[in-house]
């Protein structure tokens, strides 16, 4: 039967099937080659630029933030860096171990610690997932004794902001915090991202531009798995430009030092420049609590705290004026001629208008006092009738020459304008005009009046200078890394004040006066050899009490706030202050001396002490 | 007295020794090793081990090449249904002593290397049809139960293939025996019974496949229905694939030089995908070039199977062509995204030591099969 077959050339017989089977791989091939033509040279272009895509990635290199330093360059707030512990979940192994060992290090219960990597399990494979954030140095070291033989945990460094002197200064320094959704949105296109840590207050805020430096980006080749394989290109990201505060720290810290009180304000200016030398707000907080970020119970005692703590008290704090406002009140008075330095007027204690009883400080009166007699003694009863006679806009239009009621300017743009009574103010709002006893009140600097204690430094500033508002300034140069500057601040006379120069005298005399004469109710900030010359204040926080009791009887909260401004004229060295305390009593009493020590301070004096009676 | 199957035909086969068919897979070989290397690179030390190893397996394939063509294809005839047993008993013990590898379990370690019979079976199986469609009167089937029969022996070694789970090997081996059984022919009262129950059976499909497939095969079936279904997860092999394909345009992007191989984005690159290595780093032209040396392997093998002696030889021939030729088109359609992505590797040039033997034994089959056509 073999034989037989094989005799049978099978050439022939399946030479028809031969031919159709060969045609099947020549069609099925054809069909192939087809396909392949059309994803190679017809698509070829749009898979090329997917295996590009699919290889190239573009990593953000976060620029160094600048650091702000006092005028001596010591610094204020720098960048430290702050650990982060990641996995990276693709490259766990040994997830029980990892939980042992690190809820242990970390301070996590076991649950805890598996509910975070269950969690992170559910991240792209090779992303690193945080676990815990500023982990504090301790921790790094016990961490990096584990971790070696732990696959899949890494421990990153990223800078943060630390300010080494903490509170102080903390309200002109700021704080960063995490780029929030609003902010993002306005300004998405200068390239913030979510998570970019951004100045939220202060300086750091306000020189963010500067402070911030420029991003760079490397263009990285990755693997599938997301690893890192070259660089390409790269850009390198340029640090930000350093801030230059005219504030030296050893002056600041020893003014912040010496107010001693629960709430209140210092503000030390250079009068001929507008530089500004000191300036407290109290009471603070330390910026470290912000850094990288807070805490919601740290957030919640702050915001939740009656003081404020928050709060620039020296920008934003609004008080009446008080007797420091009878200096504006008093050169209206004799601009416009509607007094002169002579006349007396009566302090009989009080003064009696529309059946209402204005009182003076002093129980029993002045007596008669003339201009002189009425700054040096802060009659009350004389500058009530002055302010009666003048009218609440005359007294404005002097308010407003001295920049009272108005933003001084000062790079911090939180600054709050205070408030001067006109009577188109009041009609506006009230519907009403400035009644009789409202312009005996606005006077003497109370009633609706307004002030922030930088306009009352800048006020004083001007006296000092002979009559130019300047404007306040508290960067004196932004310094790029490499130490050019970038910005050099020049200082600017907002405008001059002409009054009358036998005026203008007569006032400084005055407060000159307030100082020196055995009268004067500032007698506290004397000291020998320094030409001091002050007002004092003592600004109601409440409307006038019928008895007078001593200041430990009152609820702190309803005692006075004490005010007190002074400038030196001394050259070459001048300067010029506000005290505000905050339920302090009165400002002879409490913020003179305060005002005292530091102009001592200034002038590398001793103290000489509360002058004896 | 027994006849010796080193006979006369030792000195005719070194005359009618088939150098081409030889050459080419030799060829094809060599190139699978040079992609191999160029897949391997990336993967560090596992990867060089794979190139050390294809080519321990080249040089044990032309071994067994030079020793099986100078024996008669003949012998298969005898010792076919041992093979077939031997196979059947390997199946069995791989599913419930083989290694794991990737979910399925496909292979026996024998110390030395690991063997994948299911490589194999396929290789068994176009012997014991060529036996069994060879050793009958000449025309076309007619009758079912002769259907049935050879559809048997092959339904057997698909069962186990398919439980391993191995879909890929489980497909081609059914489509060669169904090929070696449309060689023979079907008579037309068979074949409009076939397309009545094909028509009938698409419903009959689509719930058995909704119950019977494993959930990795349906989630492979509905990626590549639509790949952004799920392009990290199962559709990723697909897309990635293509991307590399589509990438390589006309002449490549050289040797070493793809990014989607050489960067890991193509999965399996080395074995399954090695085709879409060789699209991206060397374009249509070298595509055009292995496509070209595979087809012409099967035309050649097929024109051996045309001038076989018997009948058994041309089946013999022709179910070894099917088996390349069912391996390269469901690799490289897979490659590119014609079919779902079911593991075949190319033959020759895909790295794995079953692969690349069971592809050099066709060899020599196709030339012991050539060199015999006149001999006794």
């Amino acid at each position: 039967m073999a034989q037989l077959r094989s005799n049978l050339v099978p050439q022939d017989y399946y030479k028809s099937r031969v031919m159709i089977f060969s045609s099947i791989i020549w069609i099925v091939m054809a069909i192939l080659l087809i396909r392949l033509w059309s994803l190679q040279l017809i698509m070829g272009e749009s898979f090329d630029d997917m295996a590009i895509e699919n290889r190239i990635r573009l990593l953000r290199l976060p620029p160094p933030r600048g650091a702000i330093l006092d005028r001596n360059g010591k610094a204020l707030a720098e960048n430290r860096p702050s650990f982060t512990l990641s996995i990276v979940p693709g490259n766990i192994k040994g997830g029980r171990e990892i939980i042992e060992t690190y809820s242990d290090v970390l301070g996590f219960s076991p649950e805890k610690m598996r509910s975070v990597i269950e969690k992170s399990l559910l991240a792209p494979r090779f992303m690193s997932f945080p676990i815990k954030k500023n982990i504090s140095l301790e921790e790094v070291s016990l961490i990096k004794a584990h971790s070696h033989d732990l696959k899949g945990v890494s421990l990153d460094a990223r800078p943060y902001r630390h300010y080494p002197f903490c509170d102080l200064l903390c309200h002109i320094i700021g704080v960063t915090g995490e780029i929030s959704g609003p902010e993002l949105e306005k300004v998405g296109r200068v390239g913030y991202r979510p998570g970019d840590y951004v100045g939220k207050t202060g300086i750091e805020r306000e020189y963010e531009t500067y402070l911030r430096g420029e991003e760079g980006w490397e263009q990285i080749e990755i693997d599938a798995k997301g690893r890192h394989l070259a660089s390409l290109t790269r850009k390198p990201a340029k640090s930000g430009a350093d801030i230059v505060l005219t504030i030296d720290a050893s002056f600041q810290k020893f003014v912040e030092d010496t107010f001693t009180e629960r709430a209140g304000s210092v503000v030390v200016v250079d009068p001929d420049t507008g530089r500004v030398l000191a300036m407290v707000s109290k009471p603070g907080y330390d910026p470290n609590l912000f850094s990288p970020s807070i805490s919601e119970l740290n957030w919640k005692s702050l915001n939740s705290d009656p003081l404020h703590p928050l709060e620039n008290r020296s920008i934003r704090g609004l008080y009446p004026p008080a007797s420091t406002f009878k200096i504006v009140t008093a050169l209206a008075g004799l601009s416009e001629r509607v007094i002169t330095p002579e006349r007396n007027v009566f302090c009989s204690g009080e003064m009696e208008l529309g059946g209402q009883v204005y009182r003076c400080w002093k129980q029993h009166g002045h007596g008669p006092v003339n201009l002189h007699r009425a700054i040096v003694e802060s009659c009350d009863v004389y500058f009530y009738e002055l302010g009666l006679k003048l009218g609440a806009d005359r007294m404005a239009k002097y308010a407003s020459l001295f920049g009272l009621g108005k933003p001084t300017g000062l790079e911090l743009s939180q600054e709050l304008p205070g408030l001067i009574p006109t009577n188109f103010w009041k009609e506006r709002n009230y519907g009403t005009f400035v009644k009789d006893g409202e312009n005996v009140t606005i006077g003497i600097g109370q009633g609706y009046t307004l002030t922030t204690p930088i306009q009352l430094a800048m006020m004083t500033a001007a006296l000092d200078n002979g009559g130019n508002v300047m404007r306040p300034y508290l960067v004196e140069e932004i310094r790029s890394r490499d130490g050019s500057a970038i910005f050099r601040q020049t200082p600017v006379v907002r405008w001059k004040i002409k009054p009358d120069p036998n005026n203008w005298s007569l006032i400084r005399k005055a407060m000159r006066g307030v100082v020196e004469d055995k009268s004067g109710t500032g007698r506290k900030c004397r000291v020998p050899g320094l030409s001091v010359y002050a007002k004092t204040g003592t600004s109601q926080v409440i409307s006038a009490r019928e008895k007078i009791k001593s200041d430990d009887d009152i609820p702190y909260h309803e005692r006075t706030h004490a005010m007190f401004v002074a400038f030196v004229d001394d050259q070459p060295k001048k300067m010029a202050v506000v005290v505000v305390i905050e339920h302090g009593g009165g400002g002879g009493k409490t913020a003179a001396p305060l005002a005292r020590k530091i102009i001592c301070r200034y002038y590398g004096l001793p103290d000489p002490g509360d002058p004896r009676e | 007295m027994p006849k010796t199957y080193l006979d006369s035909g030792v000195l005719n086969s070194v005359r009618k020794f088939e150098w081409v068919l030889c050459l080419d897979g030799i060829i094809l070989a060599v190139a699978g090793i040079v992609l191999i290397y160029s897949a391997a690179i990336p993967m560090g030390g596992v990867g060089r081990s794979f190139v050390i190893k294809q080519t321990a397996w080249l040089s044990l394939g032309i071994v067994l090449l030079i020793l099986f063509s100078f024996i008669d294809y003949r012998i298969l005839e005898r010792w076919g249904l041992w093979i077939y047993l031997f196979i059947l008993v390997a199946l069995i013990s791989v599913s419930i002593f083989g290694r794991v590898t990737a979910g399925s379990r496909r292979w026996i370690d024998l110390g030395l290397m690991r063997f994948q019979p299911s490589e194999f079976a396929k290789l068994t199986v176009v012997i014991v049809l060529a036996k069994s469609l060879g050793d009958r009167r000449r025309g076309p089937l007619t009758d079912w139960v002769e259907i049935f029969r050879n559809l048997g022996l092959v339904i057997v070694p698909v069962v186990f293939v398919a439980t391993q789970p191995d879909l890929g090997t489980a497909i081609v081996l059914f489509l060669v025996a169904i090929s070696m059984m449309m060689f023979v022919g079907l008579a037309k009262r068979i074949w409009t019974t076939i397309l009545g129950l094909t028509l009938v059976s698409f419903p009959l499909t689509y719930f058995g496949g909704k119950y019977l497939l494993l959930d990795y095969q349906k989630r492979r079936l509905m990626t590549f229905l639509n790949p952004d279904l799920d392009p990290l997860g199962a559709g990723y092999q697909i897309i990635q694939s293509q991307i590399a394909v589509g990438s390589g345009g006309l002449l490549g992007k050289g040797f070493l030089k793809g990014t989607q191989n050489q960067l890991m984005f193509l999965p399996a690159k080395h074995t399954d995908f090695i085709f879409a290595v060789l699209s991206e780093e060397w374009g249509f032209v070298g595509c055009m070039t292995i496509l070209a040396l595979l087809m012409a392997f099967m035309l050649r093998g097929l024109a051996i199977a045309g001038r076989a002696r018997d009948d058994f030889g041309t089946m013999l021939s022709v179910g070894c062509i099917s088996i390349i030729f069912w391996h390269v088109a469901i690799n490289v359609a897979m490659v590119m995204g014609v079919v779902p992505v079911v593991g075949v590797p190319l033959s020759f040039v895909s790295y794995g030591g079953s692969s690349l033997l069971s592809s050099f034994l066709v060899t020599a089959i196709l030339t012991s099969v050539s060199s015999r056509r006149f001999s006794r």
